[in-house]
């Protein structure tokens, strides 16, 4: 039953693939419609089987094709892929029901049939990876998930940014491909298979450059800094619906990736954890701090998924910091953290992205400085767009707050590590762990604030208008699964078989209402319930401006000032004088500007190393026949004397 | 739920919202003495309250709905919290009331409303309070949850009741560590509760306001209901330092004469503490919005420093 609704889902899907590249000469709404149709429909399938798969536990391992002995291409649905491919369905549904009409408004007449096809592949891509049974087939999946999606980033490629966006994108995720494959090779090495399955040898130096290369191309693909730089990049280029596939759902295949290979494949050490640690807490501190920065909405957006893909790697590493400290319950409730922040963050931040979507649509720009008023002018989207922010920032009782708090209660109990130094090391991760949540607190609070609160402030702004249902019915089934996984977090848990890991969400969202509804009901009786709508003061003018408002800049300014150091702003300061004293001012320029560390001291070097490399290899080939007869020659003379050496 | 928890709930939450506005006053009134002053009643508090009460509440046009559910939201999560941490009497933990974790967020809500409604007039007054609030809640966090994990990790356990029936029914409640951190938590008090050298809650000057300038725009019985949270998040801190550190009269069993006594005595230690903050304010000036991080950073040090000693012994 579950095999056959699962290539039917798979079959749906390329089926709508096929017949959006079939008819991608016509540009026509109804080719969009039936080619995404097909999206939700799978989703439905897909999300019906993994919920059945999650709540009975069983196991599904089926082979489709075979054309070699050894590479299979067969399926294997266990939990952790039944949970992963209900995480695709459920985004990758939304994200369809949202696109029907968001595509309508976009520009590119009959590519947009194109946009569809490459959305179709990319979700089945993702599918395909999670429920791979082999390494082999789970690199090649690997492979047309980030072919698809470097198509869909390059939409708009008439654009410089894009164009710039789509090279950084294709190099990084081939370099992802790349480490994936080293890692795939080497343990083929180790095992002579290509079996996802358990070691037996361990400790092997081979055994540990598999982990290590297989990590750099995870966390390659998840945006992990220091190879996050696509991410900014890439997220503002690509449409709405793009970055919500891409940040929602592509970032946690990564993480599927390295949970199932630690979990089925690897014995972890202690220092693995350690790396994975010490990387999430980078991520997520540099992740958020970068995103206060930020003032293109979907930049900002981009880099908050930095930190959170950060957290869900604190919670990976402190699992395996527990697990090898001997503390299984505390491992089983930091990755089961790790795991639910994962969902949770596909959740909020495909919401975010789609209502910040629906935003720049309403005002044509991306920076927010140029936003404002909108919650009066979008009452819906700026409502959808505030349970993202709440449960982004981590509150009760929403569903962010549930998976932090199971993080964070790992990290309270991690105390009982015996070793000395590792304790230290928790508690700095922990305090960064903290810092990381306030912040994400203050740049939601700046970021919804900017964009939907105060006065309108540009033209467009002013003039923006609500959008149309299907743009608010997607995300509103994100926001509805934001508060409803929130509040039922902990009866989720006891239902797959984990009670007593998170306190009783439920409980506190009732008391809240309750508290609210007894004020309420005091004040109604005995206070006064006179109200009036009045400019209030605002330091002496007639009425309030745009102008005096506090703008985005001005809001993250004290942090920006006390996290200096981390921003490394440069401050470029040239003058010239007419006068040999320097006082008689002729010229000048001043400007502060943010040095993009990772960009000017690791990538820029490393290309200009790629191309160096290249470039001195390229002298060989000149193009000239009496050089080649002499590589020949000597090739030929060094075999012969290679094979005398060893006859 | 037993009826021993419905009965705690409701005696709780009246005792705090009965206790808090009292607490807001009596600082004033030592700050008051110390600068020479009689100060207004100790019962002036209720009688503002009661006053704003009465009157009507003005809205901005531009505001938005977030003005108008910010008193509710904040007054909600106030008495929330206020549930887990027993003023007077200890019972047994229900659900998740009383994990610290969760108090320490239910507060953040209250904050993050606050936050959103200091933008949502447009006055440039709320947006500095709060963008200021946001800067220092980000940067004190870490030491907020360093002194609760060490909490947690002397006491071994998240729970707040549970550490309070630990010191309620030790005999040598007060260990040098728990001092260390009895301190460090009044650092916390200082800033969560926007107090001297943090924050000025009596002006209502640009360059000194915080707490204060997020609020400006709330007015009538809106108003009331920010003051009387910001007040319930004042007696709560207090009470769980005095219930750390003093918890003596402190009971774990329901008992009508128990309950009366340890409100009593709760009344008295708080009395004491807040004289303690009213020195503490009275005895330094307002610092300069940017060299609050130092003072953080020190109190970041000190409550590692309290961890580190407990690891390594």
């Amino acid at each position: 039953m579950i095999p056959e609704l699962f290539i039917t889902a798979i079959l749906v899907l390329l089926g709508g693939a096929l017949l959006s590249f079939a008819l991608s000469s016509r540009d026509e709404r109804t080719v969009r419609t039936v080619a995404l149709g097909s999206a939700i429909i799978a989703s439905v399938f897909l999300a019906a089987l993994s919920l059945f798969t999650l709540l009975t536990g069983q196991n599904f391992v089926f082979t489709v094709y075979q054309p070699f002995p050894y590479l299979a291409i067969s399926f294997f649905i266990d939990r952790l892929a039944a949970f992963f491919l209900l995480l695709i369905a459920i985004i990758g549904g939304c994200v369809a029901v949202y696109t029907v009409e968001y595509f309508e408004h976009l520009g590119g007449g009959a590519r947009r049939n194109h946009l569809c096809a490459f959305g179709n592949l990319f979700i089945l891509a993702m599918v395909l990876v999670v429920s791979s049974a082999t390494t082999i087939s789970f690199l090649l999946f690997w492979e047309l998930m980030a072919a698809s999606s470097f198509f869909l980033v390059m939409y708009e490629y008439t654009r410089e940014e894009t164009r710039k966006a789509g090279v950084f994108y294709f190099i990084m995720t081939q370099l992802s491909t790349l480490f994936v494959m080293l890692g795939i090779f080497a343990l083929y090495v180790q095992t002579g298979s290509f079996a996802i399955a358990p070691l037996t040898a361990a400790g092997s130096p081979l055994i540990t450059a598999a982990f290590l290369a297989l990590f750099v191309g995870f966390a390659i693909k998840a945006g992990i800094i220091p190879f996050h730089k696509w991410l900014p990049y890439a997220h503002p280029a690509s449409p709405s619906p793009i970055s919500a596939l891409l940040s929602g759902v592509m970032l946690k295949i990564a993480v599927y990736g390295l949970i199932r290979f630690l979990l089925d494949v690897f014995q972890p050490d202690i220092w693995w954890g350690v790396l994975i640690l010490a990387a999430g807490t980078t991520s997520a501190v540099l992740g958020i701090i970068y995103a206060l920065k930020e003032h293109d909405v979907k930049a900002m957006l981009a880099y908050s998924s930095i930190e959170n893909v950060g957290i869900v790697f604190v919670g990976i590493g402190l699992s395996i910091i527990l697990s090898a400290a001997n503390l299984p319950l505390l491992a089983t409730i930091s990755l089961l953290g790790a795991l639910f922040h994962a969902l949770n963050h596909a959740l909020f931040k495909a919401l975010l992205f789609l209502t910040s979507g629906s935003v720049v649509h309403a005002t044509h720009t991306r920076d927010i400085e140029h936003m404002g008023g909108l919650a009066h002018r979008m009452p819906w989207t700026s409502g959808l767009f505030f349970v993202g922010a709440v449960s982004i920032s981590a509150l009760p009782p929403f569903n962010g707050f549930a998976s932090e708090l199971m993080i964070f209660s790992a990290f309270f109990s991690s105390v009982a590590v015996v070793d000395p130094l590792l304790k230290v090391l928790l508690f700095i991760s922990l305090a960064l762990f903290a810092l990381t949540s306030a912040l994400s607190m203050a740049c939601f609070v700046k970021a919804f604030g900017s964009i939907f609160l105060a006065l309108p402030r540009s033209s467009e702004s002013e003039k923006a208008h609500e959008v149309s249902e299907m743009m608010l019915i997607g995300p509103g089934i994100l926001a509805a699964a934001c508060i409803l996984l929130g509040l039922f977090s902990y009866k989720i848990f006891f239902l797959v078989g984990y009670p007593a890991v998170i306190p009783d969400m439920l409980l506190i969202g009732i008391l809240l209402l309750v508290m609210a509804a007894l004020t309420y009901a005091f004040l109604y009786f005995f206070a006064s319930r006179e109200v009036r709508v009045s400019e209030t003061w605002g330091c002496g003018i007639h009425s309030q401006q745009p102008a005096t408002e506090y703008t985005g800049h001005g809001f993250s300014e004290p942090i920006d000032i006390i996290f200096s150091a981390i921003y490394r702003t440069r401050t470029k300061n040239e003058r010239t004088f007419f006068d040999r004293a320097n006082c008689i001012f002729a010229e000048g320029t001043g400007e502060i500007r943010l040095m993009k560390v990772f960009e000017e001291y690791l990538y820029l070097p490393l290309a200009r190393f790629a191309v160096w490399a290249a470039e001195s290899i390229s002298r060989f080939q000149n193009g000239c026949l009496d050089t080649y007869l002499l590589y020949v020659f000597v090739a030929v003379v060094a075999v012969i004397i290679f094979l005398g050496w060893y006859a | 739920m037993s009826l021993d928890f419905v009965v705690y709930m409701m005696v709780n939450t009246l005792l705090v919202i009965a206790a808090a506005p009292f607490f807001v006053s009596f600082i004033k009134k030592v700050k008051a003495w110390t600068q020479g002053r009689r100060g207004p009643s100790v019962f002036q508090t209720y009688a503002n309250l009661a006053k704003l009460l009465k009157k009507e509440v003005i809205y901005s046009p531009h505001s938005s709905r977030i003005m108008r559910v910010t008193p509710y939201v904040n007054i909600a999560a106030a008495l929330v919290a206020s549930l887990f941490v027993p003023l007077a009497f200890v019972p047994e933990p229900v659900g998740g009331i009383g994990n610290i974790i969760l108090f320490l967020y239910l507060l953040a809500l209250g904050k993050f409303f606050m936050a959103l409604s200091g933008l949502d007039a447009g006055s440039s007054f709320g947006g500095m309070g709060s963008s200021r609030e946001m800067s220092i809640s980000a940067v004190i966090e870490p030491t907020t949850i360093i002194v609760f994990a060490a909490l947690a990790f002397v006491f071994k356990t998240l729970n707040i009741f549970t550490i309070f029936s630990v010191t309620a029914g030790s005999s040598t409640p007060v260990t040098p560590t728990l001092i260390l951190l009895g301190i460090s938590l009044f650092i916390i008090l200082i800033v969560e509760t926007s107090r001297i050298p943090v924050d000025n809650p009596e002006t209502h000057l640009e360059l000194t306001m915080i707490h204060e300038g997020m609020i400006l725009e709330q007015s009538g019985r809106n108003l009331a209901l920010m003051e009387l949270s910001s007040g319930i998040k004042l007696t709560l801190l207090i009470a769980l330092l005095i219930n750390l550190v003093l918890p003596f009269g402190l009971g774990t069993t329901l008992t009508v004469a128990g309950i009366a006594i340890a409100a009593v005595l709760f009344l008295l230690k708080g009395v004491l503490l807040g004289g303690i903050i009213g020195l503490f304010e009275s005895s330094m000036s307002k610092m300069r919005f940017f060299r609050l991080p130092s003072l953080f950073a020190m109190a970041f040090f000190f409550s590692t420093l309290t961890i580190i000693i407990e690891v390594f012994t």
